[in-house]
């Protein structure tokens, strides 16, 4: 599904280049769960970033579903990643002056489903999350696991290939985050292509498969 | 996807109170400001276009300069409308008014009413003109001696109806005329640059020069046939004055031809004003009501403009000082998928809202302050003139023009934030300083100064000219009006007056030194035969003996008039500067030297028997001129000097006086300085405008300020907390964060000093007696305004100095 091809990614500092990705090599299958580890600073989330088309490395190929996603033009791109991609972030970026379902809704509107269509989907979702008694809560009303489902209630709304997540857990005590695992578990095991970053190796074991990184390369 | 954007709009404008207020009082109050000036500039420009024939109606000027009298005025001769319809064919019609007689008494009942808004014209008065007419017939209307035309508030006052064709009136018209009464008009519209109640039939016009074409008493208009016959009428004119005008003046004047006469450096030629543009673009002497500036017109018009504009300047400092916390939002927007424009959508729809409600608020600001506004401009709008079918679509617009020129920058600004940047950073995108932002407070702020010094040099004239000494006595000195109401009772009146207690003295004439009194301007020479060269144009001002020390004016040379002489009729005192003008050496030297006066082909001599020292008698935008008092009588106005603890019962023994004497005729007085004063209304209106514009332009200017002040201390709280931690002081820290936005005053001020210095010299270079600009004005203005400037921030830098430093850093 995703083939990465000799990565590079640096930043220029006083003339000497300083490395954060370092001819990185990877190939992740539909249905993967993969969870990346690392010290602070080794590119984890860099490399999630690249692998979610949110930056782009200065060496290298990406291939996702068999195109070269970097000769892509940026609309194209853009479309590319709307229609396979979903993310979920550490402080969950809900947006507070909505509730939850309109929360839930916001992608679908802007993938232009009807009124009928978005009603129905966030609906499913909403049942699937156990959380239709709260669709019309703002989100400062929710506790911190409560925002985070939201937060992969509306990742997975527009119906991904892949869903990425930055510390999904970072912000939540060990029960909420035990919790979110579990769903993660349980939406990869119906088949969902999942990359985590994470810190935790308690939570690396809920994948398939864990990739070290140390100063930008996979150890 | 608009309802959505709807939604998040207001949820985040009421999420974010402070924002919203502050934006939609800023706004409120500039687009109120504008509002008005919009309507104010709108009726300056509406004047006259009501009548259907305006494109074709022109008014003709007269241009008369002779050594140093200059006449440029909006009067002709009787005979010049007659003359040009019967010569030239492009002429189609004419009409004129007559208006110098100024008030007439209209019986009432039992009482003399005194009416002011008179005027006597000819029967093509509608033909030319267009007014809505009640009852009878317009066009037949003035065609008979002995007719007048009233307005329905006329027709009301005096009839309690308006079906009063065939009725008659009472007028003191050569002693006494009954006028019937032919039709009733609707009320003149307000802008119209003349505005009668009374229109009496020309025939009847009290007036001694009929075929003189010389005597320049009446104002007239002419009907083109063609609306671009214009150039060809200013030929017509120029033959005009050969033909006409030429041996008229050969028969008292030493003049050989109109080249010679022009060749001495004299002027002598009519033109046209266009109807349309009286208003705003004439300033002649006899118009008949003071007429407008374009050049206030573009004032105003422009700083309402700017006080839009720092309004939406506040808006678009506040919408991307708060960049940060909105990029999260922009930022999870795009990564949901969407594209830059939707997101500039949002922001649009917010300050579309916005702008929405600012114009809600300006619309009730404008109702409840439309009696203050018309007070500071002298109009008198209603409701239904601000706010009607034909200016909603315009509200409409405004709403959309202010919503988007103050959405556009945070539009564009902020939806080019890339999702990235908030998944990398926890949001901490710097905003607290922007080149851009400091130069629109700048921006603001230089105009707010430039307001305030336009204010204080207003404000200093004026106060100059309260306190100059004029050269004459104006305090306690009462007026009475109408004085020819007594008759041969004026003696009688006068003694009775003066037997009062408290009453010091008394003069009886017209000619007072405010502008709002008669004037008679003539020609007189040193030598026996006039030329142009040796003509000086003088005031001539009859008096009685008493005027000179009722007024206080002192005599630098000779002596007053005495009763006791004769041949004081021929006499005459003149100014100093008549001294100059007729070059009679000293002051010394001027006594017993003679003047000449020709009229018609009499000529009269008189005597200088004194000389007095210069006094302003008009305003002090112009030079004192030449004047000459004559012994006359001239019963139009008393001036008495009083000296009075208890004025109300002075006052009520002279009204009683006067109502045994004159009965009939309203007794009616003002005071001297109540005259002076009303000579500087238009300065007055210009300062109080001034004013007000200042403290808009200022408040509104600041209410950005506070706003960016409180988001400021709330983006550096983490930096504050910090430098608290490491030991600064609670002061410190208020100075370090008020010093920025000070250098912002300072840098306007910089900005605004030489364009106010500059626009306020201009307009003070139409006094002749003025202030300089001094540089404290200046000093002061810069004071003021960081003063302001530092109240409006300090409050919001002293808060966030002293909050906790554990607080804000606990946040990480």
């Amino acid at each position: 599904m995703i083939r990465l091809e000799h990565i590079f990614k640096w930043y220029n500092i006083g003339g000497t280049r300083s490395f954060v990705l370092k001819d990185i090599n990877l190939e992740i299958e539909q249905g993967d769960f993969i969870s990346i580890m690392g010290p602070s600073g080794s590119g984890k989330s860099t490399l999630l970033n690249v692998i979610g088309l949110l930056d782009e490395p200065n060496e290298g190929h990406y291939y996702f579903m068999g195109e070269d996603v970097l000769a892509l033009k940026p609309k194209k791109r853009t479309a590319l990643f709307q229609s396979h991609m979903g993310y979920v972030f550490q402080s969950y970026h809900l947006i507070d002056e909505l509730t939850v379902y309109e929360n839930i809704e916001t992608p679908l509107i802007y993938k232009n489903l009807s009124g009928k269509e978005r009603k129905a989907i966030v609906g499913d979702m909403l049942d699937r999350f156990g959380i239709v008694g709260k669709k019309d809560l703002f989100p400062a009303q929710l506790s911190g696991g409560q925002q985070q489902i939201v937060g992969i209630a509306r990742a997975l709304a527009a119906s991904p290939k892949l869903l990425l997540a930055d510390e999904p857990t970072g912000n939540l005590n060990s029960k909420q985050g035990e919790e979110i695992m579990e769903l993660f578990k349980q939406l990869n095991d119906e088949g969902m292509t999942i990359i985590q970053v994470t810190h935790s190796e308690k939570n690396a074991e809920y994948g398939k498969r864990v990739i070290d990184l140390l100063d930008g390369q996979v150890r | 996807m608009i309802k959505n954007y709807f939604k998040i709009a207001f949820r985040n404008l009421a999420k974010n109170r402070m924002f919203s207020m502050l934006n939609i009082i800023g706004l409120s109050f500039g687009l109120a400001g504008f509002m008005f000036i919009a309507t104010y500039v709108f009726d300056e420009l509406s004047y006259d276009r009501f009548h259907t024939k305006a494109e074709r109606i022109v008014r003709l000027n007269a241009h008369i300069h002779m050594g140093e009298s200059k006449l440029d005025m909006a009067r002709t001769s009787d005979m010049m409308g007659p003359i040009l319809r019967d010569e030239y064919t492009d002429v189609e019609d004419f009409v004129r008014l007559y208006t110098s007689a100024g008030a007439k008494l209209i019986k009432n009942g039992d009482r003399w009413i005194k009416e002011v808004r008179v005027a006597h014209t000819d029967s093509s008065f509608f033909d030319l003109f267009t007014y809505q007419a009640l009852h009878g017939d317009l066009r037949r209307a003035l065609t008979a001696p002995n007719t007048v035309v009233l307005t329905r508030s006329a027709a009301e006052r005096y009839f309690n109806t308006t079906d009063v064709v065939g009725k008659t009136l009472e007028t003191n018209d050569a002693g006494n005329t009954i006028y019937q009464i032919t039709a009733v008009i609707d009320d003149m519209p307000r802008n119209g640059h003349f505005n009668y109640d009374f229109l009496f039939a020309m025939e009847n016009a009290s007036y001694e020069s009929w075929g003189s074409l010389l005597s320049h008493n009446f104002t007239t208009y002419i009907l083109l046939r063609n609306a671009t016959d214009r150039s060809l009428l200013e030929n017509h004119l120029e033959e005009y004055v050969h033909k006409h005008c030429l041996p008229a003046a050969k028969q008292f004047m030493d003049i050989a031809s109109m080249e010679e006469f022009r060749t001495q450096g004299n002027v002598f030629y009519y033109d046209v004003t266009p109807i349309k543009d009286i208003h705003l673009r004439s300033n002649l002497m006899g118009e008949l009501q003071p007429n407008g500036s374009l050049q206030y017109v573009y004032i105003f018009g422009a700083i309402s403009l700017f006080i839009l504009l720092i309004a939406c300047v506040n808006f678009v400092n506040l919408s991307t000082a708060r960049s940060a916390s909105r990029a999260k939002d922009v930022g999870v927007h795009k990564l949901l998928g969407s594209s830059r424009g939707g997101v500039a959508g949002q922001f649009l729809t917010e300050s579309l809202l916005l702008s929405f409600g600012g114009v809600m608020v300006a619309i009730g600001i404008v109702l409840l302050a439309l009696p203050l506004f018309n007070e500071l401009s002298g109009k008198a709008f209603k409701a239904y003139d601000l706010i009607n079918v034909r200016s909603l679509p315009l509200i409409g617009f405004l709403t959309l023009f202010v919503g988007l020129v103050a959405g556009y920058y945070p539009a564009a600004y902020l939806s080019a934030f890339s999702p990235l940047q908030v998944i990398k950073s926890r949001s901490v995108i710097a905003s607290g300083k922007s080149f851009f932002r400091s130069s629109l407070v700048v921006f603001q702020f230089a105009i707010s100064i430039t307001l305030i010094v336009g204010t204080f040099i207003i404000t200093t004239q004026l106060q100059y000219i309260q306190h100059k000494k004029l050269g004459y006595e104006r305090e306690n000195i009462l007026l009475i009006s109408d004085y020819h109401a007594l008759g041969n009772q004026a003696k009688t009146f006068r003694d009775e007056v003066l037997s009062i207690p408290g009453i010091k003295m008394g003069t009886v004439s017209g000619y007072l030194p405010v502008s709002s009194s008669s004037r008679n301007d003539n020609p007189y020479s040193k030598e026996t035969v006039m030329s142009a060269h040796n003509s000086v144009s003088m005031q001539t001002w009859h008096v009685d003996e008493q005027y000179l020390p009722t007024f206080e004016l002192e005599l630098t040379a000779g002596r007053n008039f005495s009763s006791a002489r004769i041949a004081d009729s021929t006499a005459v005192i003149l100014n100093q500067t008549a001294v100059n003008h007729f070059d009679f050496g000293s002051e010394k030297e001027a006594i017993g030297k003679k003047i000449h006066f020709q009229l018609g082909s009499n000529m009269r001599s008189f005597d200088v028997i004194g000389v007095v020292k210069d006094f302003n008698f008009d305003s002090l935008r112009d030079p004192v001129t030449p004047l000459g008092f004559f012994l006359g009588n001239h019963p139009v106005e008393a001036a008495f000097k009083i000296e009075a603890a208890d004025l109300p019962a002075l006052l009520t023994r002279i009204e009683n006086s006067w109502n045994t004497l004159a009965p009939g005729y309203a007794f009616s007085y003002r005071f001297m300085d109540e005259a002076f004063d009303a000579m500087y209304r238009a300065e007055r209106r210009m300062s109080r405008l001034s004013l007000a514009f200042a403290v808009l332009a200022t408040g509104i200017a600041c209410l950005g300020l506070f706003g960016l002040a409180a988001f400021m201390a709330e983006q550096r709280s983490k930096e504050i907390g910090v430098r608290k931690v490491l030991g600064s002081s609670v002061i410190g820290i208020v100075i370090m964060l008020c010093t920025d936005f000070i250098k912002l005053v300072l840098i306007a001020l910089l900005i605004a000093v030489p364009i106010a210095w500059w626009g306020m010299s201009k307009w003070l270079e139409d006094f002749t007696y003025r202030i300089e600009v001094s540089w404290w004005i200046f000093a002061l203005t810069g004071i003021i305004s960081i003063l302001i400037a530092l109240l409006t921030v300090s409050t919001q830098a002293i808060r966030a100095a002293r909050t906790n430093p554990v607080n804000s850093l606990r946040n990480e």
